[in-house]
């Protein structure tokens, strides 16, 4: 079935300057990498470790917007500032929720693509 | 600037540091090499990298303490700080602490860092090319090999140039036009400890005497028509450095007042300014005229003159320089010849001695454009008698210099005449005051 596409790589194509190569290896980087982070964000969130949190959802921002996956540029970011300013952090559970499901949904369309 | 350029990446985020290393070794000038903590990377600083791209949250250091430890390593090693967020304090913080640039993580990346290492390789190459030709100004301006004589008087004059070398005392120095004010003052300056410093020459008759104040002081931005910026004066300029103020016996007696003020309290004013700046430069000053005169006439103020007098250095006209006519002559001819791919050239005896029996009214300018123009008109390695000729403005000192006998200057005055006023006989004979008749036999005699 065909659902709508969660990344982009026009920023990723425009940085590789047509090297088909580099995007592929960008892209296998960010498959392997962002599960880490990922564990990372919900190791914090059982620890209320909010400066864990934040590190790694810190760390996720540059990737996420050089794949173009704009559905998350915006929760990384809350993510990142909730956990900095320990506000509001009743949140982030639901945007971690949102930042999983997306994510799995991107690595599927990346395996795919 | 073909040179490799090596680049140190510090960026744990593998995802990012691909990114980075990729658009860096688009040039293929540039080296990458990655790094993915803070420790590894400081254990291999001694490798000299070119530049530094320095995420600011590693995870065993932070990017502060990472700049800090560069810095105390070698200062001169840039460093783009690169950041996932925009943070005003932080970025402030770190360019106080010795970073080149902050760059924030974004789709403008690319272009800003490579902008920020295209700047520091420019930077570089600058220094570089800065450091070579300041070597090559000290040798150029080594007072041994630039200033040439062994005249006696210009003995003396070595003798007062080691002085004001090893001194930071002021310095006067007076000479005729051409004979080398510009010169001494700059050897002075390249061969004392302010050599580092800026060398600021300012031509006192070149400046409008109602711009002269904000050239020399500054001035601040809407302090008259025309400022339209605030804008640093040459005594500011000039720093730990030498203030060359040449042709000060042209300046008008109301900035006198003014520099006397300022030479007398170390600090000055800009024009519409209200804070004082301290001067630290040393002060050279010269003049073509006998300024000493020019204080008894009322036109220099006296208090000025002994405030700039200092260790005087008194330039000798080069018809008192004896033999050094030919020393000079000689080197000029050799300097010519090498820029020309011409060979060795000599000069004939008669030659010699043309050059050495003229007063040269211009001093050494005008034997240098003298020498140059016989380097031009000889065709053979030998510069004779016809190939020099002088075109002085013609100072009657010249004309008696020749020593003729009365009968023959009489000749080349009325010729002179002639020449002007297209051999017009009666008006020549009304202007000398001497018969129509007197001029008709001289023409006859083929005297004129």
């Amino acid at each position: 079935m065909s659902e709508e596409k969660l990344y982009d790589l026009e920023q990723l194509n425009s940085i590789a300057e047509g090297n088909e190569d580099f995007v592929t290896k960008m892209v296998n980087i960010f498959l392997d990498m962002t599960p880490g982070l990922v564990n990372r964000i919900e190791a914090g969130l059982q620890m209320q470790d909010w400066a864990e949190v934040r590190f790694a959802a810190h760390k996720m921002k540059p990737s996420v917007d050089v794949m173009g996956i704009s559905s998350l540029c915006d929760v990384v970011r809350r993510i990142e500032g909730n956990a900095k300013a320990e506000t509001n952090l009743e949140q982030i559970p639901e945007f971690y929720f949102t930042l999983t499901e997306t994510l799995d949904k991107v690595y599927e369309q990346l395996r795919n693509r | 600037m073909t040179d490799n350029f090596s680049v140190f990446v510090v960026e744990d985020d593998e995802f990012y540091s691909e990114v980075l290393e990729y658009q860096l070794s688009l040039n293929p000038d540039i080296t990458v090499t990655k790094f993915t903590n803070a420790k590894e990377f400081l254990k291999n600083l001694d490798k000299n990298p070119d530049a530094v791209t320095l995420d600011y949250s590693l995870p065993d250091m932070s990017g502060e303490d990472v700049l800090k430890k560069i810095k105390e390593y070698n200062s001169e090693i840039p460093v783009v700080m690169v950041s996932g967020q925009e943070e005003i304090k932080t970025a402030i913080t770190l360019l106080k602490d010795g970073a080149y640039d902050y760059i924030v993580k974004d789709e403008d990346t690319k272009d800003r860092i490579w902008n920020a290492i295209k700047n520091i390789r420019e930077k570089e190459g600058l220094k570089k090319e800065i450091s070579e030709l300041k070597q090559q100004v000290k040798k150029k301006y080594d007072f041994t090999t630039s200033i040439i004589g062994n005249s006696p008087s210009m003995k003396k004059v070595f003798a007062m140039i080691e002085k004001a070398v090893s001194s930071n005392i002021t310095v006067s120095i007076t000479g005729e036009t051409g004979t080398g004010k510009e010169i001494v003052a700059k050897s002075i300056h390249y061969n004392s400890p302010r050599s580092k410093k800026p060398f600021v020459a300012v031509n006192i008759t070149a400046i409008p005497s109602e711009l002269i104040e904000s050239e020399l002081f500054g001035h601040e931005k809407g302090s008259f028509t025309g400022a339209n910026a605030h804008r640093i004066g040459k005594f500011e300029e000039s720093g730990e450095g030498t203030i060359f103020l040449d042709e000060i016996g042209e300046m008008d007696i109301n900035m006198q007042s003014k520099l006397l003020r300022v030479l007398q309290e170390r600090e000055l004013t800009s024009v519409g300014g209200n804070g004082t700046v301290k001067i630290n430069c040393r002060i050279i000053s010269a003049t073509h005229k006998d300024l000493a005169e020019e204080v008894r006439k009322g036109n220099f103020r006296e208090d000025l003159y002994y405030r700039l007098l200092g260790l005087p250095v008194t330039l000798p006209p080069l018809r008192e320089r004896g033999n050094d006519t030919l020393v000079l002559a000689k080197h000029f001819i050799d300097e010519y010849a090498e820029e020309n791919d011409m060979g060795r050239l000599k000069l004939s005896s008669k030659a010699q001695n043309k050059l050495f029996k003229y007063p040269w009214p211009g001093n050494i300018r005008e034997l240098k454009a003298v020498v140059e123009l016989c380097c031009v008109m000889t065709d053979s390695d030998l510069i004779e008698e016809e190939h020099i000729t002088f075109n002085s403005t013609g100072s009657i000192d010249t004309l008696l210099q020749n020593e003729m006998t009365l009968e023959e200057y009489k000749n080349r005055i009325v010729k002179h005449f002639l020449d002007k006023y297209n051999s017009d006989v009666v008006n020549v004979a009304k202007r000398l005051d001497i018969g129509k008749s007197t001029i008709y036999r001289m023409l006859q005699e083929r005297a004129v």
